[in-house]
């Protein structure tokens, strides 16, 4: 990056994301298990039943939500984990732009499939 | 005082050989770390699983109803593994320490509780064991 | 008194040099005996004297027949490494049995172990009194200042390495330019944004600040907490707790104003300043003067956040 515009620091960014993003992710970590757990046992889960659960509007939204803040968590905590380990210089560059690679696709596809989960109820 | 040499790098002397010696908010932090990445490597894991939704998404309403689809069937048949069903108690384990944990690093970030640090992660610690062991028998329900 | 002095004129030079000593002393007794005793008996205090020289005379009576059993001395386990000496290029182990001492250090163990055995044994000491900060070393598994541990707390035999993490010139010193590196990196000297009015005009600072960083003041730059913290191990760039609490100590300092405060947090919150911290606790559990520096490093990044996000 030649410039950095924003006066955010950003370390300061990450640092504070990763807190936000936790503070979501206990929430509805801890919902998604008891859902697909205790509510519904995960031997018992079939297309049509994730489909009627994806085709709640508020569900999907919180699905795909659910989503973007763990990937973020997870690969930004990996990140850091290994800087603290020591990467750095040009090692640390192709780390850093494989996770954020990594991460799109992970996302993108999570998004494709949610779609496909979303679209499968019958008429 | 004139060195000829460097000095001698010892290396990392708190390795694991000494986990005697490691105290309570070290241990959180090896904690922390290893089911993080568990956590990350399941996800990426579950979402190859779940994208076989993106082909069963085509087949015809009676396969669905039937339950035939890939998706449902490649569910159905890891749920059926013995292994499986074990792994995903560890899983919880896993996670319930994460989030545990992290509600405790959560609150030491907010200036809560700094002086109960290594008291804080024994709890969770304890709390993680509990809600495990009354996990179990759902997670295990009907594959043993 | 008058009475002392006319006895006194009669008696020999001893005497009255031992009745003078006394008159010194308080005391009515000792001029009614020494009115009566003059010749024949020698005084009180060269009474306390002879029993004094009794007591010396049968401690070491009992000394010298004693023989020197496991409870009487103190088992070292002391690192040794010397690169120019052959026998400790490489590291080893060397065993000490030093006579043990009510109220024994670790410091007066390895100073005893130099003196009276092995004369070649490195370690730096000075002040022995945990102000001076030289005799960090790690006792035990923890980072411990020498003069400030009792031996009697510690299990046996004590193993005495030097700090981890840093590298070993000889012994137990380590090289100490990677952490003064990081401290000189925070600027670590009072910085006012202005200087008083009048050549006399003091800065003043209110008790309640002063409160808030009296503990972030009593850093003696000894090291244990950069040595202790696992992310400054793995890290080489991490500027560790004791730069960051010194960063504090002069950030939350009213007398240095808003702008010294702003570029000192500018200082810390870079990648590898207050971010790295993991809230490990380690180095609170190991600071020798108590300071609660996981809870410094925890305030400054909640600094940084807040003055961040004033500029959106």
């Amino acid at each position: 990056m030649a410039e950095h515009y924003s006066s955010f620091a950003r370390g300061g960014t990450s640092w504070l994301l990763q807190r936000i993003t936790a503070a979501f992710l206990v929430v509805v970590l801890a919902f998604h298990f008891f859902l697909l757990h205790f509510v519904n046992h995960a031997a018992d889960v079939t297309f049509l039943g994730s489909a009627n659960r994806m085709a709640e509007w508020g569900y999907f939204v919180t699905m795909v939500l659910f989503l973007v803040t763990a990937t973020f968590h997870g690969v930004n905590g990996v990140y850091n984990a290994l800087i603290n380990q020591g990467l750095s210089g040009r090692g640390k560059q192709v780390v850093k732009w494989v996770l954020v690679v990594a991460s799109a696709l992970l996302i993108v596809q999570g998004v494709r499939l949610a779609l496909a989960l979303q679209g499968g109820v019958p008429a | 005082m004139s060195r000829a040499s460097k000095g001698y790098d010892r290396g990392v002397i708190e390795d694991f050989g000494r986990w005697r010696e490691f105290s309570a908010g070290m241990w959180a932090w090896i904690f922390h770390k290893f089911t993080g990445w568990v956590l990350v490597g399941y996800l990426f894991t579950h979402i190859a699983v779940l994208s076989t939704a993106l082909t069963a998404q085509s087949a015809d309403p009676a396969t669905l109803q039937a339950g035939e689809d890939t998706f449902t069937q490649t569910i159905q048949t890891l749920e059926g593994q013995a292994l499986v069903r074990v792994l995903e108690v560890g899983l919880l384990a896993v996670a319930v320490f994460h989030i545990l944990n992290g509600i405790r690093l959560l609150l030491i970030d907010l200036g809560v509780g700094l002086e109960a640090q290594d008291r804080s992660f024994y709890a969770s610690l304890i709390l993680t064991g509990a809600i495990v062991i009354a996990s179990v028998p759902t997670f295990v329900e009907g594959a043993f | 008194m008058s009475a002392d002095d006319a006895e006194n004129s009669e008696v020999t030079p001893e005497a009255q040099a031992a009745a003078e000593a006394e008159s010194s002393e308080a005391g009515a007794e000792s001029d009614a005996e020494s009115g009566e005793a003059a010749p024949a008996t020698p005084g009180p205090q060269a009474d306390r004297m002879a029993k004094k020289a009794d007591r010396e005379r049968a401690r070491e009576e009992t000394e010298s027949t004693e023989e020197i059993d496991e409870e009487e001395t103190v088992h070292l386990r002391v690192f040794r490494y010397d690169p120019e000496v052959e026998a400790k290029a490489e590291p080893r182990f060397d065993d000490f049995y030093v006579p043990r001492e009510e109220g024994m250090t670790v410091l007066d163990a390895l100073i005893e172990a130099r003196d009276a055995y092995d004369s070649s044994l490195t370690f730096r000491h000075s002040c022995r009194q945990a102000v001076c900060g030289s005799d960090a070393l790690f006792v035990n598994g923890q980072q411990r200042l020498g003069c400030k541990t009792q031996i009697a707390d510690l299990e046996t035999p004590v193993r005495i390495e030097p700090l981890p993490h840093q590298d070993v010139v000889k012994d137990l010193v380590v090289d100490m330019e990677h952490f003064y590196e990081q401290m000189q990196a925070v600027e670590p000297y009072f910085q006012p944004d202005d200087l008083p009015e009048g050549d006399l005009e003091e800065q003043r600072q209110t008790p309640e600040n002063r409160e808030k960083v009296k503990m972030s003041t009593r850093c003696i730059w000894c090291g244990a907490c950069m040595s202790s913290c696992n992310i400054a191990a793995g890290d080489n760039e991490y500027l560790g707790p004791a730069a960051i609490n010194k960063a504090y100590r002069f950030a939350m300092d009213e007398r240095e104003g808003e702008n010294a405060k702003a570029n000192r947090l500018e200082t810390i919150e870079q990648e590898h300043g207050v971010w790295r911290c993991q809230t490990q606790f380690s180095c609170t559990e190991v600071c020798p003067k108590d300071i609660p520096l996981t809870e410094h490093i925890q305030e400054l990044k909640r600094e940084a956040v807040k003055s961040n996000l004033k500029f959106w």
